[in-house]
């Protein structure tokens, strides 16, 4: 059974389509930009991490040490020194997993599968440095340490590229926040209308008793419906929009560095966030101002 | 069931609307309060319905003092009383049925009561034929009958009418009289009607409280009132 503000919602929408499709139309439009967003953001964000990770300082263990004491004496000799925040092992078994991975190529991966079986490997700690500053100096120091074949690390460029990238993503983030507060306030502009136009009916529906809570809800309803039917084209721009993106790209833009994730399910994800975001909107606009004719005057 | 106690008020733009008022009405009395227009009638019922809160005095109906409710209470409070207004205040996307049905399903009435409730005092009303007119397709005193029932449908114990035959011709005016005594007699419900029609007063003789200028200026238990003015 339909509960009564569902259901009045939904006869609200209908008795006031010309003001749900306008409602619609605002949330429409700033979710398409969201959705932009999001999708950008999110790869700014996968990027950034994947360099991040590349950034650790990367020590080899010298074939000759590859065994458990020895690696624990460099391992402690590593952690002793000032400014490592954590070492973490990878065996030389994960290395090479690690390495198929890089290719997005399944016939690739298994052309390379082979190679494991005398896996070129090494054992290999992975060193996160507490400052981005430090890198250097700990890189260098790490190099002395006995049982150590080799040393990597990004260089200072990368660092300097990831802290402008991760300060892009969150002006980024800062922008759908913003965004989003447009859209309450185009819905909330759109919805007081239509409750404006229905003033009469909330004076009669107080005159028969009604709680605000009753009067309330069956608008909140609507706003939560008007919200979702302006989230569709956007998820249907979206969904089609990537995926297109996706064929037409092959899953890499500007270089290999820079990949996009695999439709799916990357964009359920994001197709659930533009109908959570539409729904939330709505819900939010509308409470707002069906709040403002529902404060009392005593 | 009705006590207004000392009752003054005066509204924040400095408007004394009303002075003094103390009047007390039994259960299943009917009462007209007559005066003209700015004499205060309307604010008394703003008084009586919850909008409004005395600035002095006490008003009490059916035991429940009006002005100390918190606003969140109006609303609840306003299930024990009807209220019928000159203009109907009917919602007009709703067609009659569902007009009566909304104030039964605001108080939480289970659905099958609701429509018996709604079928019965569509009955009362005479109405039982329009349950799915929308208000705009019906004439003014079938409106009138509509909002009645709405008021009624609850059962209250007092009815507060605010000029309901204001916008009717006499025939159908005295067709809503008559539906008042009848619901006063049957339910033994409490009313009280503002009006300005001095004909329909004369001709339904009931007790008439005469407003002047926010003052009480009598209080008739025989009915009837001619203006001193004239």
């Amino acid at each position: 059974m339909i509960s009564r503000p569902i259901k009045e919602g939904f006869r609200g929408v209908g008795r006031h389509w010309g003001m749900a499709l306008s409602s619609a139309i605002a949330v429409t439009i700033t979710l398409v930009i969201i959705s932009i967003f999001l999708i950008f953001s999110w790869h700014l964000h996968t990027f950034t991490k994947s360099i991040e990770y590349s950034m650790k300082i990367a020590v080899l263990i010298d074939s000759e040490h590859e065994d458990p004491t020895s690696e624990q004496l460099i391992k402690k000799s590593i952690e002793k020194l000032e400014g490592v925040k954590s070492v973490t092992f990878s065996s030389k078994e994960d290395e090479f997993q690690y390495y198929l991975q890089q290719y997005d190529d399944k016939a690739m991966q298994e052309a390379m599968a082979p190679f494991g079986e005398d896996n070129p490997m090494s054992d290999a700690y992975y060193v996160e440095v507490e400052n981005g500053d430090l890198i250097q100096h700990i890189s260098s120091e790490i190099r002395a340490i006995e049982g150590v074949a080799d040393v990597d690390y990004g260089g200072q460029t990368t660092i300097d590229m990831v802290a402008a990238m991760e300060t892009i993503r969150r002006i980024g983030a800062m922008f759908v926040a913003a965004l989003s507060v447009l859209a309450i306030f185009l819905i909330q502009n759109t919805i007081k209308l239509t409750i404006g136009a229905r003033e009469d009916e909330i004076t009669i529906m107080r005159n028969v008793g009604a709680t605000n809570g009753f009067i309330r809800s069956p608008f909140v309803c609507e706003g939560m419906i008007i919200g979702f039917l302006g989230s569709l084209i956007p998820i249907a721009v979206t969904v089609y929009g990537y995926y297109a993106l996706y064929q037409r790209t092959q899953g890499v833009v500007f270089s290999n560095l820079f990949h996009l994730e695999t439709p799916l399910p990357f964009i359920t994800y994001i197709a659930g966030i533009l109908a959570f975001v539409g729904i939330a909107v709505g819900f939010i606009g509308s409470w707002l101002s069906v709040t403002k004719y529902l404060r009392w005057k005593r | 069931m009705i006590e207004c106690a000392h009752v003054y008020k005066k509204y924040k733009n400095g408007t004394n609307a009303l002075y003094d008022i103390n009047i007390s009405v039994e259960q299943g009395e009917f009462i007209y309060i007559i005066g003209p227009t700015g004499s205060g009638k309307s604010t008394l019922i703003r008084l009586l319905d919850g909008e409004e809160m005395p600035t002095k005095g006490t008003v009490k109906v059916v035991g429940i003092d009006v002005g100390s409710l918190r606003a969140s209470q109006v609303p609840i409070y306003r299930r024990n009383i009807g209220v019928v207004f000159q203009d109907y205040k009917l919602l007009p996307t709703k067609t009659v049925f569902e007009n009566i049905t909304y104030a039964l399903e605001v108080i939480r009435m289970k659905k099958p009561q609701v429509r018996a409730r709604a079928k019965e005092v569509m009955g009362v009303v005479g109405l039982s034929e329009k349950g799915n007119a929308f208000p705009h397709e019906l004439s003014g005193g079938q409106q009138q009958r509509v909002a009645i029932a709405r008021a009624i449908a609850n059962r209250p114990k007092v009815l507060i009418a605010d000029e309901p035959t204001g916008n009717l011709d006499p025939g159908k005016s005295d067709e809503i009289m008559d539906l008042l005594e009848r619901i006063n007699e049957r339910y033994g419900t409490t009313i009280l009607m503002v009006t300005h029609d001095l004909t329909l007063v004369n001709k339904h003789r009931k007790r008439t409280v005469v407003l002047e200028h926010g003052h009480i200026v009598a209080d008739l238990a025989e009915g009837g009132y001619v203006r001193h003015d004239q």
